[in-house]
């Protein structure tokens, strides 16, 4: 068995971008225009919004998805703008995102 | 200087808050302190509702138009006979599809919450027999919300009354018992359906005994002359009555009874009640017909039927007879009474409150209002183009007054047409139909893959076709709709047998699953049509024959299957 190593990656930020179901799509189509090289998408449910916006918040979908992408720190300044531009995010019950520093990511590099 | 800095600068305008700043200071002994509604300007509202509207409409238009179109192009193209009252079928439609948008909304944010909620308590805080009896009450009050029940008691008066007199007595003046005594069928279904949960009974000895006195009924009524004519409304009444209502309502309810006993656990439970739903209906429809049958003689009902024919023309219709009022009636009767059940139980049974009450109350409204809205739909829409369709599709194969061209094809070929027209129609709608799509991940999940999902619904499509097309032939050769429809019983059973429990669960429920609010008044209205145009005795029995078809369909595929499964583990075991 040829030996193995483990390379660590430093100075990655990790993006976590909550919005509502099916709205996903066009905010990691953007993502991935800016410089993203992959994402996570997993389903949830949120709450806070849909109470605080009266009878127009039967508009907003309880149920979210999840957009997680580990970013570089130079690409993250755009990744994120992009995505909260695409997203729609500066209109009421869009959905939140936020940005936190990784100590360390390790994951197949290619040569 | 960056890239991303560059565009920061030109595109965005950046701004740096404390989120200290914006949420309320931490006091001690006070907590919760309330939030203020956000307040939300008229273009951002519009913004917010646009998708919201929009995604539920085209849902059903998805569903409502490709029929539609299906129908009036093969009227003008292959008929050659113009669409009549284009302008309020279009209204019709168009009042289809909004009615439904709303009422599936209403549904989900209104009754829904509700279901779950008792389902989830109820068990915690009543014992097992009210249990049950709020159930079987549950099973009558879904029953007249059902979307398609309507449809039923709008074709009544289609029924010519010297031919079968049991069936125009039952149609237009015991409208009522027929619809509770279908919820009442219903109702002992969801009660047995939840014993089923909560014991963790097997399926195959419920329907044999469930399918053993509606045959002995069947054969009873098909014995009587005068009875005969009412089996195709039974057979069908079952179909009906498994539509987006009773389903989901039902089998939140038993679920979360199944969770709070400790056996939920079986992938399988949700299963069965949609099978039981359909079976007993049936009975009690023949029950009733039998009632009637010795309260009234079919003389009587004759000579009752002609004298307010002769009277009719001299009734103006009162403006509660007349669209739309009437429809709305329908609309506030059909839900109003569920709705009041549910809260009763939930604030007298439970003594709990509405959760989010004004989401609620919102969802309520919207049901009612869509459910009127659909009602208005099914009379110009639905069931127009369903009837006119019917009535000019006889001129493919025979001589019609309304068809100048007619025949158009030789008797043969004509027939060929009008079997083959049924065959796309039911394949189309059937695969449109949303509720088969969840049911194929549901059985591929459960199968671990061995029954794939394309595999079920294509099928279940099959089978509906087959049924529909079957059923078409019924109404315009005028065979005997039992000789085909007790034996493919008879198949079922026998498949039945030698099935695994897995596949019986699917099987009978596929059928159910697939009669929706589109597809049920659309096809009763096209055999009613079709039945006064070949001047068949009725046009019912199309809907009971696309429900067995789908089940035997199914019930082979499953065969196959578990044939193929075995012999490649045989050849595997002897190969190592």
């Amino acid at each position: 068995m040829a030996k193995r190593n483990i390379t660590y990656l430093t100075d990655a930020l990790l993006i976590t971008c909550v919005v509502q179901k099916d709205l996903a799509e066009p905010i990691l189509e953007a993502a991935k225009n800016a410089g993203a090289q992959g994402a996570t998408i997993s389903f949830a449910q949120g709450t806070g919004i849909r109470e605080r916006m009266g009878l127009l918040g039967v508009t907003i979908d309880e149920q979210k998805e999840v957009i997680r992408i580990v970013v570089s720190q130079e690409q993250s300044e755009l990744v994120f703008e992009t995505m909260y531009l695409a997203g729609k995010l500066d209109d009421p019950g869009k959905g939140i995102m936020f940005m936190s520093s990784l100590d360390r990511v390790a994951t197949y590099i290619p040569e | 200087m960056r890239y991303s800095d560059y565009l920061n600068s030109v595109a965005v305008k950046h701004r740096t808050v404390s989120y200290n700043a914006i949420t309320p200071k931490p006091q001690k002994g006070h907590s919760s302190a309330s939030l203020p509604r956000i307040k939300v300007t008229f273009s951002q509202a519009l913004e917010l509702l646009a998708p919201y509207c929009g995604s539920r409409i085209i849902g059903q238009l998805k569903a409502v138009v490709p029929l539609a179109a299906y129908l009036t192009l093969f009227q003008l193209l292959v008929l050659r006979h113009p669409v009549e009252a284009a302008l309020s079928l279009g209204f019709g439609l168009i009042a289809v599809v909004v009615g439904l948008a709303l009422f599936m909304e209403g549904l989900s944010t209104g009754l829904m919450p509700f279901g779950n909620i008792i389902g989830d308590n109820l068990p915690k805080k009543a014992s097992m027999p009210l249990v049950l009896l709020i159930i079987g009450i549950l099973g009558v009050g879904v029953t007249f919300a059902e979307p398609a029940i309507g449809a039923l008691q709008a074709f009544g008066a289609s029924v010519d009354v010297t031919k079968a007199p049991y069936l125009y007595e039952i149609l237009n003046n015991w409208t009522l018992p027929l619809v509770l005594m279908v919820g009442g069928g219903v109702g002992i279904a969801a009660i047995l359906g939840t014993i089923r949960f909560v014991r963790g009974w097997s399926l195959k000895p419920m329907i044999y005994l469930a399918l053993l006195p509606v045959v002995i009924l069947t054969v009873f009524a098909w014995f009587d002359p005068n009875l005969r004519s009412i089996l195709g409304l039974a057979w069908d009444c079952g179909a009906v009555t498994t539509g987006p209502v009773t389903v989901p309502l039902v089998l939140s309810l038993g679920i979360g009874i199944a969770n709070a006993a400790g056996k939920g656990t079986s992938s399988l439970s949700g299963f069965g009640v949609v099978t039981m739903a359909s079976l007993f209906p049936i009975l009690a429809v023949l029950v009733l017909a039998i009632f009637v049958s010795f309260s009234v003689t079919p003389e009587e009902i004759i000579a009752v039927a002609a004298n307010s024919a002769g009277n009719i023309s001299e009734i103006e219709p009162s403006i509660w007879e007349q669209t739309p009022l009437v429809e709305t009636v329908l609309g506030v009767r059909a839900i109003l009474p569920l709705v009041l059940f549910l809260m009763f139980v939930l604030f007298f049974v439970l003594k709990s409150s509405l959760p989010n009450r004004m989401v609620t109350i919102y969802g309520l409204c919207l049901s009612i209002i869509g459910m009127c809205v659909f009602n208005i739909g099914l009379t110009y829409g639905l069931g127009a183009i369903g009837s006119q369709t019917g009535g000019v599709l006889p001129a493919a194969f025979m001589e019609l007054p309304i068809s100048a061209t007619s025949p158009i094809f030789g008797l043969t070929m004509g027939l060929i047409v009008v079997i083959g027209f049924a065959f796309i129609l039911g394949f189309g709608a059937t695969l449109a139909e949303p509720a088969l799509n969840a049911l194929g991940m549901t059985v591929e999940n459960l199968t671990n893959g061995a029954f794939r999902k394309s595999m079920l619904m294509y099928s279940v499509a099959g089978g509906v076709a087959v049924g529909i097309a079957l059923g078409v032939s019924k109404v315009v050769l005028g065979f005997d709709l039992m000789k085909v429809l007790l034996p493919l019983y008879g198949l079922g059973v026998i498949l039945t047998i030698f099935s695994t429990e897995e596949f019986v669960n699917v099987a009978w429920d596929s059928a159910g699953v697939t009669t929706g609010p589109v597809t049920v008044p659309l096809v009763l209205a096209m055999g009613l049509g079709l039945g006064n145009a070949v001047s068949a005795v009725e046009g019912f029995g199309i809907l009971s024959l696309a429900s067995i078809c789908p089940i035997v369909a199914v019930l082979s595929m499953g065969l196959v299957i578990q044939f193929t499964n075995k012999r490649s583990a045989n050849q595997s075991v002897t190969q190592g």
